[in-house]
């Protein structure tokens, strides 16, 4: 390319622009002349040449700080340009990704749009389960210890009721792996949770309406599977996963896009813990009929639940984790058919059942009277 | 609001960058007073966007300084002053260099802010936590300025920040003191002396910039629109909005050694700033976000578009003066504290 074209070109020393006529030799550099009929060469193969391309500019730089600089618009010589420098490797990754981009803009966002759902539905929950490998046993203890201290000191524990529930407890094996500390807490609320590492706490709310041992077992078989197959930390792992790619993604991004994008997969994360809490009855149900308890139990406590949810106005509850219970009552009532009733069962539960109940006759008036 | 601090954010330095030019090619009515213009196509700026995304995502992230340069280099590109563009020199190397520098030191403060609240010291942590963090502040800044300065340049010739340290940190606990013994209302003349200090120590080689407000003027105008953005349920807010940025660009100037000076005057309106940032939030929101590089290149065309030059000093006469600056872990600190620098 003998043909000599025109530039801008900048000598690093004042902020005058200079118009100069520009030739590529075949020996790989570049003659530049003046105004002033002045003329010098610049090697393209040297090491402090560097260039840009934007989208309608090249951009040639050259020597020690301050650089001198030339632009040019010529489209046939960017081109020309651009061409040898591939041909001498001089063309990075992202220059050759950025042409390709530019010249199919459309195909190449669907495609990358394709490749991000693809990571976000199949490899994000992936690499977040392998986050969880990572995270050893004892610390889900150290966790649920940790949480569990401060909260006991603004409930209400009631230490007779709590010994009858652990007594209960003994005549069930729920949980391989971790050690179960079971709580009664004298609460109103229909309601019952459990710590990562062992703790589960029921309210006297949900345990007074308990019409049997069998709803008890699959309460804590329920809650037991939390423990055992680490939802929290599970739910957590999700959770910073999906909060760091989409921080990667859209990182700079505007305010509006940040909205939208973090609802969208905080209510990916609910229905992931609905999945968690399908497999929590689902395993619970198992481990009942494991422990000589059938697993009809889990369908009669979900009714209870879906009554005491059924006074509860609709729009609070459709969105919690614990909705749906009419889907869960369906697959609880199937997998109950298919486990079938026991061969042996568990008759020693009865007496404890028995004794936890008695507990709960007492009228609670008469206790600070009994206190002193 | 938030989105407009990104502005100050991509342009080779702050505020000042509001400059624009006569755009010979548009059929636009601007005047001969308006020589800054913005370039930049959204389509250009999407594509950029998503490759960075890409690029960003495959590496689990490790591509974000390269890709911040990269983005970076396309605002100064698109950006010209009287027909010639800015250029950004960072590159991502210097980028990541300062970004695990940055990371090390958030690491190390907020090691030891976990290791205190594990003694059960949890007050002496915060304490720790927040003094830290609101010490790195004029750090911050001066880092960043620095930085960012340095490696913008216009027609070969480097920007610059001359600031001291010592100076910016007296300023900042004066102001910061100030501000929270009068629950806020020194913030005012706090952001006023901040401007006129990073501004004044600001060259372009040998010439230099000046920001010339007063506290009590831009306490009131804030005090105005507060309230009658209140009273109006925000409407008021677009011609708020319009004041700040008029009183940042009015008291702006550019001063050459032989006594000849430019000074900025802006042209922007209320109801410019209300078709601006509505007609922005409508894009964003009717395209899922997608339309979000449109929106970008919408609000450079508009500040660039609305800064008058007045004066006649001659451009081609600056001579190349300050030295490199090459150490990003200022910059890159603000950037991983969500820290506006550029005010």
């Amino acid at each position: 390319m003998e043909r000599s074209i025109k530039a801008i070109y900048y000598d690093g020393a004042t902020s005058r622009p200079q118009e100069v006529d520009v030739t590529i030799s075949p020996l790989n550099s570049m003659e530049v002349v003046l105004p002033n009929g002045d003329r010098f060469q610049w090697p393209l193969e040297h090491h402090g040449m560097q260039w840009e391309r934007t989208a309608n500019m090249l951009r040639l730089s050259f020597g020690e700080h301050p650089r001198r600089v030339l632009l040019v618009r010529d489209e046939l010589f960017i081109k020309s340009f651009v061409i040898r420098m591939r041909h001498s490797g001089r063309l990075g990754v992202y220059d050759r990704l950025l042409s390709f981009a530019r010249t199919g803009p459309v195909f190449f966002f669907l495609g990358v749009a394709a490749l991000l759902v693809c990571g976000y539905l199949w490899a994000l929950p992936w690499a977040a389960e392998r986050l969880v490998l990572l995270v050893p046993q004892s610390l889900d203890e150290r966790i649920g210890d940790a949480v569990y201290e401060p909260m006991a000191s603004t409930m209400n524990e009631d230490s007779e009721r709590t010994e009858a529930l652990r007594a209960f407890g003994k005549h069930v094996a729920l949980s391989p792996s971790y050690e179960l500390t079971y709580h009664v807490v004298d609460d109103e609320q229909v309601n019952a949770f459990a710590l990562p590492g062992g703790h589960i706490v029921v309210f006297t709310g949900l345990l007074d309406r308990m019409g049997s041992p069998e709803e008890l077992v699959a309460l804590l078989a329920h809650e037991a599977t939390h423990v055992e197959e680490r939802h929290s930390t599970r739910m957590l792992a999700r959770g910073m996963a999906g909060y760091l790619f989409l921080s990667l993604l859209i990182g700079d991004a505007n305010a509006v896009i940040a909205v939208i994008a973090e609802h969208a997969n905080s209510m990916r994360n609910m229905s992931y813990g609905r999945n968690l809490e399908s497999e929590a009855d689902a395993v619970g149900q198992e481990r009942m009929f494991a422990n000589g308890v059938d697993p009809e139990g889990m369908v009669n406590l979900l009714r209870l639940l879906e009554e005491q949810a059924a006074e509860l106005p609709d729009g609070l509850s459709f969105l919690s984790s614990h909705p749906l219970t009419k889907d869960r009552i369906a697959n609880a009532t199937a997998k109950a058919k298919e486990l079938g009733k026991p061969m042996e069962p568990n008759e020693a539960l009865h007496e404890s059942w028995n004794a936890l109940k008695s507990e709960q006759d007492q009228p609670l008036e008469e206790i600070p009277s009994s206190v002193n | 609001m938030a989105s407009l601090t990104s502005v100050f954010a991509n342009t080779p330095f702050g505020t000042c960058v509001y400059l624009s030019r006569p755009p010979i090619h548009h059929f636009t009515m601007t005047s001969p007073l308006t020589r800054l213009s913005f370039k930049g196509k959204g389509g250009d700026l999407f594509i950029v966007l998503i490759v960075n995304m890409l690029l960003t995502f495959i590496t689990l992230g490790l591509y974000y300084p390269w890709a911040k340069a990269r983005s970076l280099s396309w605002y100064y590109e698109n950006l010209e002053l009287d027909g010639h563009p800015f250029h950004f020199h960072g590159t991502g190397n210097e980028m990541f260099k300062g970004f695990i520098k940055a990371l090390g030191l958030l690491v190390v403060i907020y090691g030891v802010f976990i290791f205190l609240t594990f003694q059960k010291m949890e007050v002496v942590g915060f304490l720790w936590l927040f003094g830290t963090l609101i010490a790195l502040l004029p750090f911050i800044i001066h880092g960043s300025y620095r930085y960012r300065t340095s490696r913008s340049s216009w027609r070969g010739i480097h920007f610059g920040y001359r600031g001291d340290l010592k100076e910016l940190i007296n300023l900042c606990l004066k102001g910061g003191l100030l501000t929270l013994v009068t629950l806020g209302i020194y913030g005012a003349w706090f952001a006023i002396d901040l401007r006129t200090y990073l501004i004044g120590h600001l060259r372009y080689g040998s010439s230099r910039f000046a920001y010339k407000g007063d506290g009590m003027e831009f306490f009131i105008m804030n005090l105005k629109g507060y309230f009658l953005t209140i009273i109006t349920l925000g409407i008021y807010g677009f011609w708020w909005q319009r004041d700040i940025f008029n009183y940042y660009v009015d008291n702006l100037s550019w001063e050459f050694n032989d006594g000849k000076r430019i000074q900025f005057k802006s042209t922007a309106t209320g109801g410019g700033f209300f078709g601006l940032l509505v007609g922005n939030l409508l894009l964003i929101i009717f395209t899922l976000g997608i339309g979000f590089a449109w929106a970008e290149v919408r609000m450079m065309r508009f500040v660039m578009e609305h800064v008058e030059f007045h004066g006649d000093a001659d451009l081609d006469a600056v001579v190349q003066t300050e030295l490199e600056h090459k150490d990003a872990t200022a910059d890159d600190l603000g950037d991983l504290m969500d820290f506006g620098i550029f005010i």
